[in-house]
């Protein structure tokens, strides 16, 4: 990711989500974002999730992470999770592969990890 | 501590000390960059940065007691605004006696401090005077009204962790319970006043917890997120086969044990793992960690945790290989570590205890989620308990300073650019030795999260 990107990202989220869903915070040269409020699918427990995204310009994809506790559509938690430390929080990884590179937007990053929650398993 | 302590990690501790107590013509300042995080109802500000100004800086102005050109800040502001920190101008009264702001720093804070958080909104900012162990300063914390704290608490690592302002004296009734400890503790209150988060709960924890307890800690928080079965009677200290048959969770047994020594010790058990909200919550309230766990993940964790809130940390493990079975005699091998992590000295990535590499192994190369655990390695009581007695020692030193209170990293010197702080158990030739470690300076761990506290959200 370049650090154009990282800045373009950010603004995209505030476009998508609103200036009062997305917050950032610096972490030692990573943009950390925070959007309040992510729709999961239909049957998702909670429906809702706050999601963070790890922008790093060293790095060739962005990192996304939801709330521990977060359950599928099918009422099962997710396989293959764990919950790791960012920014001094605690937050939910998960296990999700897309071809993605910049020129796709960070919009659809954010709407194949959303997927992830969709999975029956 | 007051509601608003600063801490100072090894090294930038001295330098700040060092700048604003040199002798001159005038008073020194020096500017101290901080990020901060809400600690069990305080703030705790972290030192991340020190900035000087130059001899040419200064004014030839004897009716303050120091007096600079407004540009000299610059390079300071921008430095803050940059990294998103607080800023801090810190000065010395060098005479004994209550740490107060004169008129004329207060004066001075009132005109700088909403400035600097003009620039740097989000964070905390102020004015420090030090004195000769005690502090004060004007702060400006973040949705507050700026204020004066009268007794603000400093937090300087260095071979021991020293308070100041320190402890007024022992007030434990019951001092004849430790009155043989006394002359190694000094002032019970040290200890009376301090919390140790304990990580882990068994072959190792579990001695950790009840030599605290035996020592009279204030306050130990375990954490560990099992139940005992039969396979931990052999080394975990207060359990018993009842526990096995009921399942007891670690920390229950813990609790049992802690009550049953009677020396006052609260214990606080917290069954979860790192980095679990609640447990990282209430690490961050301890004034040292004792990591006890079996896998590289979770020491990281620690790690970060204790760098981030600027903690001292003492990791301690063992391990039990057998050997080839061409070479049975001796036919294991017993290797251990105790490492006493102060904040702003080596790290364990630093030294190579930690790596990617060593981490991917841990799950063969996949996410943290394939973590099986360790059940089924070698323990054995005897060599838990040395290098457990060990770290308890180290905690020993950290709160009491038995050896020595230096905040100068040379005094953790060991010889070259060596800390002290790494030893290596052999339990077959049954020794324990320092062999040192060196901090890395382009460390990435530590450029990330020494001193980085809590992520602090502002809008985009």
């Amino acid at each position: 990711m370049t650090p154009t990107f990282v800045t373009e990202a950010v603004q995209v989220l505030r476009n998508c989500y609103g200036d009062d869903q997305i917050r950032t915070a610096g972490d030692g040269g990573r943009t950390l974002v925070r959007v309040s409020e992510v729709d999961l699918y239909e049957g998702s427990t909670p429906r809702a999730t706050p999601m963070l995204l790890v922008l790093d310009p060293g790095q060739p994809k962005p990192l996304a992470y939801v709330q521990p506790g977060q359950l599928l559509a099918n009422g099962k938690a997710p396989k293959s999770t764990s919950i790791v430390m960012v920014g001094g929080e605690s937050w939910l990884q998960f296990s999700f592969n897309i071809p993605w590179d910049e020129s796709m937007g960070i919009i659809r990053f954010v709407a194949a990890a959303r997927q992830r929650f969709a999975q029956d398993e | 501590m007051s509601d608003v302590q600063l801490r100072l990690p090894l090294g930038l501790g001295h330098e700040l000390h060092s700048l604003v107590f040199a002798n001159g013509q005038h008073e020194r300042v020096a500017f101290c960059l901080v990020s901060h995080a809400r600690v069990a109802g305080a703030t705790v500000l972290v030192a991340r940065k020190i900035l000087s100004l130059g001899d040419g800086d200064y004014l030839d102005d004897g009716a303050h007691g120091a007096a600079w050109r407004g540009t000299s800040m610059l390079p300071a502001i921008e430095a803050a605004m940059h990294e998103d920190l607080g800023i801090f101008l810190v000065h010395a009264h060098d005479f004994p006696g209550r740490a107060r702001l004169s008129s004329d720093d207060l004066a001075s804070a009132r005109r700088l401090v909403p400035m600097f958080a003009a620039r740097v909104p989000g964070r905390p900012h102020g004015s420090i005077v030090l004195g000769r162990g005690a502090a004060a300063g004007f702060l400006a914390l973040p949705n507050e009204h700026a204020r004066l704290v009268r007794d603000l608490s400093i937090r300087w690592m260095g071979k021991s962790i020293v308070d100041w302002p320190r402890a007024n004296g022992d007030t434990r009734s019951d001092a004849e319970i430790f009155d043989r400890q006394a002359l190694v503790v000094g002032n019970q209150d040290c200890l009376a006043r301090s919390t140790v988060a304990v990580v882990g709960l068994c072959g190792g924890g579990s001695h950790v917890v009840q030599q605290l307890a035996h020592q009279g800690i204030g306050k130990v928080l375990g954490v560990d997120p099992d139940t005992s079965d039969l396979t931990n009677l052999h080394r975990q200290v207060g359990m018993c086969p009842a526990d096995a048959e009921r399942k007891s969770p670690k920390t229950k047994i813990m609790a049992r044990l802690v009550k049953s020594i009677g020396t006052g010790t609260r214990f606080i058990g917290i069954v979860g793992r790192v980095p679990d909200a609640e447990v990282v919550e209430a690490l961050k309230s301890a004034d040292v960690i004792v990591g006890c766990v079996d896998n590289l993940r979770a020491r990281a964790d620690l790690q970060e945790v204790a760098w981030r809130y600027c903690i001292s940390y003492v990791d301690v493990g063992v391990s039990i290989r057998p050997r080839p079975a061409a070479e049975h005699d001796p036919r294991v091998t017993i290797g251990g570590n105790v490492l006493v992590l102060v904040p702003g000295g080596y790290c364990m990535w630093c030294a190579g205890f930690l790596s990617d590499e060593k981490l991917a192994a841990e799950t063969d190369g996949k996410g943290r989620s394939y973590f099986q655990g360790k059940k089924g390695e070698a323990q054995v009581i005897s060599f838990n308990g040395l290098v457990a007695s060990q770290a308890v020692t180290e905690v020993l030193q950290l709160l009491t300073a038995f050896r020595g209170s230096s905040i100068d990293p040379a005094s953790l010197a060991l010889e070259g650019d060596l800390q002290r702080g790494a030893l290596k158990l052999d339990g077959v030739r049954g020794t324990l030795e320092d062999w040192g470690a060196k901090r890395r300076p382009q460390c990435p761990a530590c450029d990330r999260s020494l001193g980085a506290g809590s992520a602090v959200w502002k809008a985009a």
